[in-house]
């Protein structure tokens, strides 16, 4: 498995990737998946992963892009286009 | 001005072992300056079927000697060698059921610089009316997949059945350079009208045109040095892919794990994982 940019977080990661590989090539591939199951297994990587974004400043520049896009995607849906 | 780079192929796997791959892709070894892959967000929507995902990837970069020679070194700072790494957002979509994914890369910095957005729209090829007579969900997954479950614990195999994706990639590259600065100016210029002489507000027009040609000749350049990188990183992203797929098709899901370990052992180790080839391969961005 690749690893995490957080070391301290790549225990929860490959909890959550096997968990996710698992569902991904057994449901959701043969389009019999009701509902994402690796969801607490995520939320548990995500709160690990959220405390390093935070920390190395990542989650500002995250923000930024994301901020940037919506821009672009208004741009780009203004009417008359 | 914008630079773009397009090319097509069809990949001798199945839609779902390609979507599989894409989310496996790194470590590889034609991919050794990926460092981190980390899953961001990641939503299922049960009644289209469709995923999406966000990922952050961090690579190890270097900006090209010829970018180099072109930036200001106030613009460089710390990493006056241009050495460093680089946060790659990744999103894409997979829609199972009409059988396409939807990705897209980006960088997060030195976008002043040159924003690169990557985009690959995989494909599966479309099925003939007949065929589609048999569509149940569980039939149409079994004629477009690989989905056979091997009883020796060995997981998911990729069946060797004739089918193909079809992916279409693109890189558009767009260099920003100058710009940042010139509305620092201007604000900076603004302020100090408002509370300076009105003397200040009649600056010769001629300088400005001169400064904005020479951004945008500048801008040219990085984008023209960017999109030749691009070119030559493709091929080894596609190769990139191709390993991975293999990979899939030999040992299945555990197959693909094992060879990413030992991969990644490798590059911890830094020993050079593939016969040097005429360019590295760990110099390219993708």
């Amino acid at each position: 498995m690749s690893a995490s940019l957080a070391p301290e977080c790549n225990e929860v990661k490959e909890k959550y990737d096997n968990c996710f590989l698992k569902w991904y090539s057994e449901k959701f591939l043969r389009g019999t998946s009701t509902n994402d199951e690796c969801k607490p297994m995520f939320d548990a990587y995500e709160k690990c992963l959220s405390k390093a974004l935070s920390e190395r400043g990542i989650d500002k520049m995250l923000a930024e892009v994301r901020q940037d896009n919506k821009e672009n995607d208004a741009e780009h849906m203004k009417p008359g286009r | 001005m914008v630079k773009f780079y397009s090319s097509q192929e069809t990949y001798s796997y199945s839609f779902p072992a390609v979507t599989l791959a894409y989310f496996l892709r790194y470590p590889n070894p034609y991919a050794t300056h990926v460092l981190s892959t980390d899953t961001i967000a990641r939503a299922y929507d049960p009644a289209t079927q469709r995923l999406t995902t966000v990922r952050l990837h961090l690579k190890r970069s270097k900006l090209p000697a010829a970018v180099l020679r072109l930036l200001p070194k106030s613009l460089l700072g710390a990493s006056a060698t241009g050495e460093s790494q680089t946060y790659i957002l990744e999103k894409s979509v997979v829609d199972v059921n009409e059988g396409w994914m939807d990705t897209e890369s980006r960088n997060l910095e030195w976008t002043g610089v040159l924003s690169v957005v990557e985009r690959q729209y995989f494909k599966r090829p479309d099925v003939p009316d007949e065929a589609k007579l048999f569509k149940g969900i569980e039939g149409a997954a079994r004629r477009h997949g690989f989905l056979a479950f091997a009883k020796d614990g060995r997981g998911l195999r990729v069946e060797d059945n004739g089918d193909t994706t079809e992916v279409t990639s693109s890189v558009t590259l767009h260099s920003h350079i100058g710009e940042t600065w010139k509305r620092k100016r201007e604000a900076a210029s603004e302020a100090a009208s408002a509370s300076a002489s009105p003397a200040e507000d009649d600056a010769p027009p001629k300088m400005g045109f001169l400064r904005s040609w020479g951004t945008a000749a500048l801008q040219r350049q990085i984008e023209k040095i960017g999109l030749s990188r691009a070119q030559r990183s493709q091929p080894n992203a596609k190769e990139g892919m191709k390993v991975v797929l293999e990979r899939m098709r030999e040992g299945g899901l555990v197959g693909v794990l094992e060879g990413m370990r030992a991969d990644r052992e490798a590059i911890l180790a830094g020993r050079s994982l593939l016969a040097p080839l005429a360019k590295g391969p760990n110099d390219s961005d993708e």
